[in-house]
């Protein structure tokens, strides 16, 4: 730990110094622990490694690793299915929530805070609970919604197990838990617009509608500027937990994603040295999506994500 | 003010709106307790929609009397409450060294602690590292992984830069050390913050999934979002249905059982939902992150 340049060091202890950078060594050393010896994964990935001979022991084989990569049929198909599946959920989850805050401005702040308990209750819900609510929901022996479905005459539909449909189950039960969540920021975002704006508006005549779309949209654009950049840098990462806990190989050609990919290579099959490649790699583009974005904002918005 | 007809027209459809919204969010839900509680027969008919149909807690007796789900909660009990305690620890012993302005090599600090929030090692080191420190199988790989979380640690540390000086100064000058400054002057200020970053480590760590299923194999040691999948999944046989498969979903009523597991499950975060809005909706908002 460095000294300041010109601070002595009786100056450091008066301020107390030395006992502030002893307080945060345990920390450090956890977070040197957990979160950096792990980047060696840097150099795992250009290993064929195995446990017993270690990071150091293993056979270096450079780029053997990417290459097999980029002639892994099954890594491309996870590579499409990981940017179809958030893609898709992007659809939903960048729209959807604008929409709510908008509408949930409307209402009356009893109404509005009723319903705000009731919308936000699925985001403290794990996706393990939400993978059991929507099997429930979906199974082929007594589910409501195939139910209705035979009711209607049609023919009950294996949501979860068939590649036609699984996306949008992905897709439906992720703005199920979060389209209210999501609301939040842009809700916080239209409060702190000016009420002085409305009050003019108001004397020229301006209808709810018209304060909505001409004051309320415009002032949040920033919001919304920033939120979409952010979850366009998460592309890579996103789905991981939900899709892992809901798929299973009948929807492998839909489902799989570069995680999930990892996950099996790696642990099920210890494929050790090629996940880790796998898994840098998408670290790496994960890190310049999101350094890219955050550029995006420093440019046009001047405020930075972190 | 009096309303004029058009705004009249839009609060009502976006009441009508945001009441569409909350049925399509509480269905579902209703539905699961509904089907664990009814019969088996209207249940293996499809007919329980949002409303019991005969009535039975065998499924419930039957979770109850299981072993591996006391098991499983004691788990996840431990490491919630353990790790949620020992995390708000770390951020407060990184958050008020960060929070001076003056340290020397903050920035540097800072920066070492906002890179693990970009870029990280991925899935397969992190699994190989808790091999190596031989901890498969041992609750503590479900808690050390989270301990360091860097928006917590922001949190807490935007919160103590704007706090008064004054009284830390006053502090220092009769000759108390950090810790006891930090002990009986910053902490009583900072106890909402507290609080909130507390709220969040256990709503992270009742809800974490993906250790336990990468760390944990021995079912005894399984928390409980990790039995409650190998309850629900395992039920599920390839065909879409509930088969009377393998596990502890045995036993005729498979898909009660399966449901009043989730209900099981679900119980302790609804109990605490109400707290937990008040404190998550003000850490969304005022808890921005920035360096």
């Amino acid at each position: 730990m460095s000294k300041k340049k010109g601070m002595s060091w009786r100056q450091m202890k008066r301020e107390g110094y030395p006992e502030l950078y002893a307080m945060m060594i345990p920390v450090l050393v956890i977070l040197f622990i957990f979160k950096y010896i792990p980047m060696n994964g840097i150099v795992i990935a250009f290993e064929d490694f195995n446990i017993f001979d270690g990071i150091l022991g293993s056979r270096f084989v450079g780029l053997e690793n990417f290459q097999k990569m980029f002639s892994d049929s099954d890594f491309l198909r996870a590579l499409r299915n990981t940017f179809a599946i958030n893609l898709y959920k992007m659809c939903f989850y960048i729209p959807l929530p604008i929409v709510l805050a908008l509408i949930m401005n409307e209402v009356g702040k009893r109404f509005q805070s009723a319903m705000q308990t009731i919308v936000y209750l699925p985001h403290f819900l794990s996706w393990v609970i939400v993978g059991g609510i929507f099997v429930n929901l979906l199974s082929v022996n007594g589910g409501m919604i195939n139910e209705w479905i035979k009711q209607l005459g049609g023919e009950p539909v294996k949501f979860l197990y068939d590649s036609k449909y699984f996306i949008h189950v992905i897709a439906f039960s992720a703005m199920w838990k979060e389209v209210g969540w999501g609301s939040i920021v842009y809700l916080s975002a239209i409060g702190s617009v000016d009420p002085e704006i409305y009050e003019a508006a108001r004397v020229d005549g301006a209808s709810r509608l018209q304060q909505m779309i001409f004051i309320t949209v415009p002032n949040i654009t920033s919001t919304i500027v920033l939120m979409t950049l952010m979850s366009l840098s998460n592309i890579l990462g996103n789905s991981f937990e939900q899709v892992l806990i809901m798929y299973n190989p009948a929807v492998y050609d839909v489902g799989d994603i570069i995680n999930t990919y990892v996950y099996r290579i790696g642990v099920n099959n210890m494929q050790y040295g090629y996940a880790s490649a796998v898994g840098l790699f998408n670290g790496l583009v994960g890190f310049l999506f999101l350094i890219a974005a955050n550029f995006l904002c420093r440019k046009f918005l001047h405020r930075s994500i972190w | 003010m009096k309303k004029s007809k058009g705004d009249r027209a839009l609060t009502l459809a976006c009441d009508l709106i945001l009441i569409l919204v909350a049925v399509v969010i509480i269905l579902p839900i209703l539905n699961l307790v509904a089907v664990s509680v009814s019969e088996q027969t209207p249940v293996i008919s499809g007919k329980v929609k949002f409303w019991p149909m005969g009535f039975q807690l065998d499924a419930y007796r039957y979770v109850m009397g299981s072993r591996q789900f006391f098991s499983s909660l004691s788990v996840s009990l431990f490491v919630t409450l353990a790790g949620s305690a020992l995390a708000v620890i770390c951020s407060v012993l990184v958050a008020y060294p960060l929070s001076k302005q003056n340290l020397p090599a903050r920035k540097a600090l800072l920066l070492a602690f906002l890179f693990t929030m970009m870029f990280n090692g991925g899935i397969i080191p992190s699994y190989l590292l808790i091999m190596r420190l031989n901890l498969i199988n041992s609750v503590w790989s479900l808690i050390l992984p989270q301990l360091v979380n860097v928006y917590n640690l922001l949190i807490v540390k935007n919160y103590m830069e704007a706090l008064p000086e004054s009284l830390v100064e006053a502090a220092k000058i009769d000759g108390a050390s950090q810790m006891r400054i930090l002990r009986s002057v910053v902490l009583p200020m900072a106890k909402p913050v507290l609080a909130t970053v507390f709220m969040f480590f256990v709503v992270t760590y009742w809800n974490s999934y993906f250790d336990a299923k990468m760390y944990i194999t021995e079912r005894e040691l399984m928390p409980i979002q990790q039995y409650l999948q190998t309850v629900i999944f395992e039920a599920q046989s390839p065909a879409g249905d509930y088969a009377l498969g393998p596990a502890e979903s045995v036993n005729a009523a498979s898909k009660s059982i399966v449901n009043a597991t989730v209900v099981c499950a679900m119980i302790p975060m609804v109990i605490l939902y109400p707290t937990l809005q008040r404190f998550f909706a003000k850490g969304a908002t005022a808890g921005a992150v920035k360096g």
